[in-house]
């Protein structure tokens, strides 16, 4: 009896835990919706601004929330005097015609080569063979897409030549290195299930794409309006930041957490208490450093690159904590192995520090992204050096703010939309640990 | 393959603190060195001196013929296996085993053939596409083994391979590595801690302590000629007893008097002493646990002492004696020499005598702690 009591009265204590659980959480979750709801007002306002016509309903203060007629014109006054959309059309599709191509024959030809006996010189000719299939291909689709004209010079001919050329030659280095996966005939141990190989195939395709349409993006010329100008501008200061930035950031907190040299400690130190400074007390000065060099104004987009770029070793701290906790034995074992410092970094710690390397990369490509400070006082006035929010600001700033407010929002939108798809994409490496199963554990 | 000379080898850290003092060892080319002692001893600090991860504070290090005192671990041509293993987390146990071959760019087939022997030696074929998470602890070390033999290298260096595997599987890596070292005949350098892995797999076992080597031998010769009171005690398992005594001339040679009994000492060990030059003085007198007798009948010439603890271990009875002066000794005592009457008796606070042949006894002086008896090959 008294058991059953007691098991009764456990249920009950439960029960009421369980409630207390439950009101709890409800009231955090009303709490955070509430929160989130105001967070995301001003983001749904600025997106439905965006779709109403500066042309039909004037102004920038209007009293109602959603626009009375759904248009793009904001949009298409971005783009207004660019042939941005057909450029980017053709680069695409000369980009996939010559993927395809390319990959197609790669494809073939190692299903040759599987098959027929394994002499290097073999190999080699059938790949080498396939690659000028694609090269020929990709040059072939970008002169028909540009209507056969050279340009009438022959220095355009030469530079896009050399550029093809490097091209092949990098993609005849990775060929020739996957192939070794690849075309691995081993009994027992064969990676290639068919799953492996439909994988292989679209990383073929899409990084003989990728170069495909980078060469041709260098290659084609693009008439600018004002706002592409601009987001080209904050693109490119962004992509140059990002690599260089991570670039810096993980070799300095490798170095500081894996190499002991005289000064350590006392570069660290030195590094945190200049950090408590804040970086636009250095403002002036950088404008006279830049000005001196001819880089602001006009040359606005390298000096804000260098400037990005300049102090990007003192953010080590959140890097080096992480290589900190990869076992040091792994270094040794590789360099045991016969793997220099570089390669140890390259082979072994880089693909362990995935999630890092995206935190490094996403925080160095948001920091210009969505800068104003910097990027105003370098380009100073010169149009052509704004970045998206300098320019966009003087829109609403020096130009009618009633008239230009609704293609500000739009501008504003068309920033957001790269952020938001590199976190989508690249959000489960921030939780993602690869460190498992390296020691016992 | 090759030999291995350390002279004078020394490590200091941060300038005050040095880990290995004097280190001298000529390493014959083939050999099994196992490096054995208490941790902080200095053992690893040599070994990872030798595979080029610390610097060499003083001293000169050879391998085969070359100084390499400076040189990349990378071009030592050395291969080590780590106690925590140390697998590339990130890639297939084929990769892992591929990749010094692959950094030495070595063609496909060649790396192939080489994977896929050692895996078959180690029994690890069937793992070969699997990430090292999803291996177990046996499985992940014989990986980590893997990966050194590939290379077939000069010289192979275990730091405490075995430390992270349960008793059993330890055991049984134990033999394998005997086996291992039977096909790849190369030279091996082997830390542990662990004396039984010592004696088991050294031809020549390097006991360290505080940074200083203390003997180097056979395991035979360590075990039964021990330079000092620590290797004596640190080799032998339950640790050797040391009982205090006095030694006195006896006619033309000396006799040992300790708890009231007298043991006459061979003339061997009398022309050692007197060869040494030792005169009437007090002595530690080492005896092994297993070299001891009960006596059940006889009191003369035995010590008494009162049953603490006995520890039944199956073939044999562990017995922790306390002697009248409250010195602490063990009995390792077979149970087949018992009657199960004799047995039985061995309770807790009971009295028993035990004695010891003159042959196993070990002489050390009290301050040097050397050994009365050693003399140098």
């Amino acid at each position: 009896m008294t058991n059953n009591a007691n098991v009764a009265a456990g249920q009950q204590k439960l029960r009421s835990k369980k409630g207390h659980e439950r009101r709890v959480n409800g009231t955090i979750y009303t709490v955070l919706t509430v929160m989130s709801i105001v967070w995301l007002v001003p983001f749904v306002f600025l997106v439905l601004q965006s779709f109403r016509s500066y042309k039909l309903e004037k102004g920038g203060m209007v009293d109602y929330l959603l626009p009375k007629h759904f248009s793009l014109d904001n949009y298409a006054f971005l783009f207004e005097g660019s042939n941005f959309f057909s450029w980017l059309g053709k680069a695409l599709i000369v980009a996939l015609v010559a993927a395809a191509v390319a990959a197609v024959l790669i494809h073939l030809c190692a299903k040759l080569l599987d098959r027929g006996e394994d002499s290097h010189g073999r190999r080699i000719a059938l790949i080498g063979g396939s690659l000028l299939a694609g090269f020929v291909a990709l040059v072939a689709m970008t002169m028909a897409m540009q209507g056969f004209t050279l340009a009438g010079s022959w220095k355009n001919l030469a530079i896009s030549l050399l550029l093809y050329a490097l091209a092949g030659w990098i993609m005849a280095r990775v060929y020739l290195k996957q192939d070794s996966k690849l075309l691995r005939t081993i009994p027992g141990y064969v990676l290639e299930d068919k799953h492996q190989g439909i994988k292989k195939f679209c990383a073929m395709f899409a990084e003989f794409g990728a170069l495909a349409l980078i060469i041709q993006c260098i290659l084609a010329p693009m008439t600018m309006s004002q706002y592409v100008r601009w987001y080209g501008n904050t693109l490119t200061i962004a992509l140059f930041t990002a690599v260089i930035q991570t670039a810096i950031v993980l070799s300095v907190s490798y170095s500081l957490s894996r190499l002991r040299f005289k000064g350590r400690k006392l570069i660290m130190n030195v590094v945190l208490i200049l950090g408590l400074f804040p970086g636009f007390l250095t403002m002036i000065t950088l404008y006279f450093l830049l000005k001196q060099l001819g880089l602001t104004q006009a040359g606005a987009v390298p000096g804000l690159i260098l400037i990005y770029c300049a102090s990007s070793g003192m953010g080590y701290y959140i890097s080096k904590g992480f290589f900190d906790t990869i076992p040091k034995s792994l270094d040794e074992s590789a360099r045991i192995d016969g793997a220099t410092r570089f390669q140890v970094f390259l082979k072994i710690i880089m693909p362990l520090a995935k999630p890092i390397v995206i935190y490094t990369i996403l925080m160095a490509f948001m920091a210009p992204w969505g800068d104003y400070v910097f990027a105003s006082y370098v380009a100073f006035g010169h149009q052509d050096g704004y970045n998206v929010a300098v320019g966009l600001y003087n829109w609403v700033n020096t130009n009618d703010f009633q008239n230009y407010f609704t293609r500000f929002c739009a501008g504003g939108v068309l920033v957001a939309v790269p952020i938001t798809a590199l976190f989508l994409a690249l959000q489960k490496y921030y939780v993602e640990g690869v460190t498992g199963g390296a020691v016992k554990g | 393959m090759a030999s291995l000379k350390l002279e004078h080898i020394k490590k200091v850290y941060d300038k005050n603190v040095v880990a290995v003092h004097d280190f001298n060892l000529e390493i014959k080319d083939k050999e099994f060195i196992v490096f054995v002692g208490p941790s902080g001893c200095g053992k690893s600090t040599t070994l990872r001196m030798i595979a080029g991860l610390e610097d060499i504070s003083g001293g000169t290090l050879t391998i085969g013929d070359r100084v390499v005192n400076d040189v990349e671990p990378k071009d030592r041509d050395i291969a080590m296996v780590f106690q925590n293993y140390a697998l590339y987390p990130h890639i297939t146990v084929y990769e892992n085993m591929a990749f010094s071959l692959r950094l030495r760019k070595m063609n496909n087939e060649e790396v192939h053939r080489r994977v896929c022997q050692a895996a078959e030696i180690l029994g690890i074929t069937e793992y070969l596409a699997r990430k090292p998470k999803n291996l177990s602890g046996g499985q992940r070390q014989r990986v980590a083994i893997g990966r050194a033999i590939v290379r077939e290298p000069q010289v192979f260096l275990m730091d405490e391979p075995l430390s992270n595997l349960d008793a059993k599987l330890r055991n049984q890596m134990r033999a394998e590595i005997i086996l291992l070292r039977k096909r790849i005949d190369t030279t091996f350098i082997y830390v542990t801690h662990d004396q039984t892995e010592a004696m088991t797999l050294g031809d020549r076992i390097v006991i360290m302590k505080d940074g200083y080597i203390q003997q180097v031998g056979t395991p035979q010769e360590v075990f039964e000629t021990p330079r000092n009171l620590f290797v004596a005690g640190f080799i032998g398992s339950p640790q050797m007893n040391f009982l205090k005594a006095k030694l006195v001339k006896s006619g033309n040679g000396y006799a040992a008097e300790l708890y009231g009994i007298r043991v006459p000492l061979s003339e061997e060990k009398c022309a050692l002493l007197a060869k040494n030059g030792t005169g009437t003085q007090d002595v530690i007198l080492g005896v092994r646990p297993e070299h001891t007798q009960l006596v059940f009948n006889q009191t003369e010439n035995t010590i008494e002492g009162t049953l603490r603890v006995n520890e039944m271990m199956g073939s044999e009875l562990h017995l922790h004696v306390d002697l009248a002066d409250g010195t602490s000794v063990i009995l390792r005592i077979p149970t087949l020499d018992l009657t199960e009457e004799q047995r039985r008796g061995l309770t807790y606070g009971s009295k028993l005598r035990f004695t010891f042949p003159e042959k196993v006894a070990h002489l050390f002086d009290p301050k040097t702690e050397e050994s009365l008896l050693f003399q140098e090959q």
